[in-house]
């Protein structure tokens, strides 16, 4: 038999997966990427800069894949 | 090989939905098309795709041995020469590879082609290990097929064991453009898999991936990223802004970065310049090699970079039959021998022949009604008759 045994998916499906919350970490001083932000104790925190992969446009042509004009990563 | 119209499980959209392929239909376009499938013999699967596979990757790892320490073929392949080192290392290290897939033409007669090589973010991975898996055993069980037929599939297995030994102990990332739905399904896909070999997993968007002062990435949580799978590709990571701290920073990424050699056109004259008239190769050169010549007035024109077949143009006898639009091309061209798909039915099938942990281990075929496998091709699944 040249196909898997069994087949099982254990989290597809169902609910949202790898859910991350945004977290402030206290920090003694910021450094050159991080940003200093109001912690919620009004304390300042640094928060590591974001968003230094992705965020380029990159132009697909027609109609394909991604739903609302999303471009997509995989090939 | 052949395409073998059948009757449609008249409850599959419910069935894809509830195992979270929500993808099955984009823009009102059926992706997911299960009104045929292609049939094969076993001889066809074991002799003529599976053992090809096998040794085109062979050879395509002696192709990264060879360009690593060669300048003339990472300019070739328009490596930036920033990233020399990053991906020399990751190769020295022997970085784990979990996957990849060839683009084959075939028809059942003749030696498979190479294509290309999807070596560093291909996608259709959910739809060809677990969809068509159990298209397959609903088949069976409701006689659309008969009780015999099997299937070229056993990448679901394969990707369990195959993270159980690239993701040891270690927390996993898994990261990519969760807004696009196909991405997100596959992620999730791959994210299922590697917590069945009992890796802890973290989805996250590329967006999201943070720097922090001490150089290393970070997820939103500020818990550094040791192991990422990413499925958003080398040639993207080098230009974005955070491209200049991958050395520096300690994550370890599938695919590694050595991968960034194959996942590139280029690799198609390099392949044909070490391995002339191989039987499972395309003749190939850079368009600005005066060799390209040989190939005549008909031939492939693909750039060196380029996604889901933009900017491919097909020319025969000196006339551009067929081109996809597209935003690539500036890094150049290649030419490969024009070598048309076939036709069954008015459809030109290509097949992706899957490498797990460099193990050949399946199939899946897209279609399309255009010669060139674009964005909008529909996946059918496959039987062994």
């Amino acid at each position: 038999m040249k196909r898997s045994r069994r087949v099982v998916l254990t989290m597809m499906g169902s609910a949202a997966i790898g859910a991350v919350s945004i977290g402030f970490v206290p920090r003694r001083g910021c450094g050159p990427g991080d940003s200093m932000v109001p912690g919620p104790d009004g304390k300042p925190y640094c928060r590591p800069a974001f968003g230094g992969f992705g965020g380029v446009p990159r132009n697909f042509h027609g109609h394909g894949h991604g739903s609302g004009g999303h471009a997509h990563g995989g090939g | 090989m052949q395409r073998i119209e059948c009757p449609e499980r008249d409850d599959w959209r419910a069935t894809a939905e509830s195992a979270g392929f929500d993808f099955h239909t984009i823009d009102g376009e059926r992706y997911w098309d299960e009104r045929a499938y292609y049939a094969f013999t076993l001889d066809e699967i074991e002799r003529q795709i599976e053992t090809p596979t096998g040794e085109i990757d062979a050879m395509c790892l002696e192709l990264v041995g060879r360009a690593i320490g060669n300048e003339h073929d990472l300019r070739r392949l328009k490596i930036p020469e920033a990233f020399w080192d990053l991906i020399a290392e990751s190769w020295h290290r022997d970085e784990a590879s979990l996957y990849g897939r060839l683009d084959l033409k075939f028809s059942g007669s003749g030696p498979a082609k190479l294509l290309e090589y999807n070596a560093d973010t291909p996608t259709s991975i959910f739809e060809a290990a677990v969809f068509q898996w159990s298209w397959l055993e609903q088949a069976i069980e409701r006689n659309i097929i008969p009780k015999r037929a099997d299937q070229f599939n056993s990448i679901h297995e394969r990707l369990i064991e195959a993270w159980r030994k690239v993701g040891g102990t270690h927390p996993l990332h898994l990261t990519g453009m969760t807004g696009n739905t196909e991405d997100a399904g596959t992620l999730a896909y791959l994210a299922d898999t590697a917590a069945q070999a009992g890796l802890q997993t973290t989805l996250l968007d590329i967006e999201e991936i943070g720097l922090r002062d001490d150089g290393r990435f970070v997820d939103l949580d500020d818990r550094e990223i040791e192991l990422a799978f990413k499925l958003y590709p080398w040639e993207w990571m080098f230009h974005d802004a955070f491209g200049k701290n991958l050395k520096a920073a300690p994550t370890r990424w599938i695919e590694p970065p050595w991968k960034a050699i194959l996942s590139n056109k280029g690799i198609l004259p390099l392949l044909w310049e070490m391995f002339p008239n191989h039987p499972n190769l395309l003749p190939a050169y850079f368009e600005d090699d005066p060799r390209a010549a040989s190939l005549g007035t008909s031939f492939v024109r693909k750039p060196i970079y380029s996604r889901e077949g933009a900017n491919v143009a097909l020319v025969s006898a000196g006339m551009t039959l067929v081109e996809q639009e597209g935003p690539y091309g500036a890094e150049g061209f290649i030419r490969q021998a024009l070598a048309p798909l076939p036709n069954f039915s008015g459809q030109y099938p290509v097949l992706g022949s899957w490498l797990v942990d460099h193990t050949p281990c399946g199939l899946s075929i897209r279609e399309d009604e255009n010669p060139i496998t674009g964005n909008t091709s529909r996946f059918l699944p496959h039987a062994i008759l």
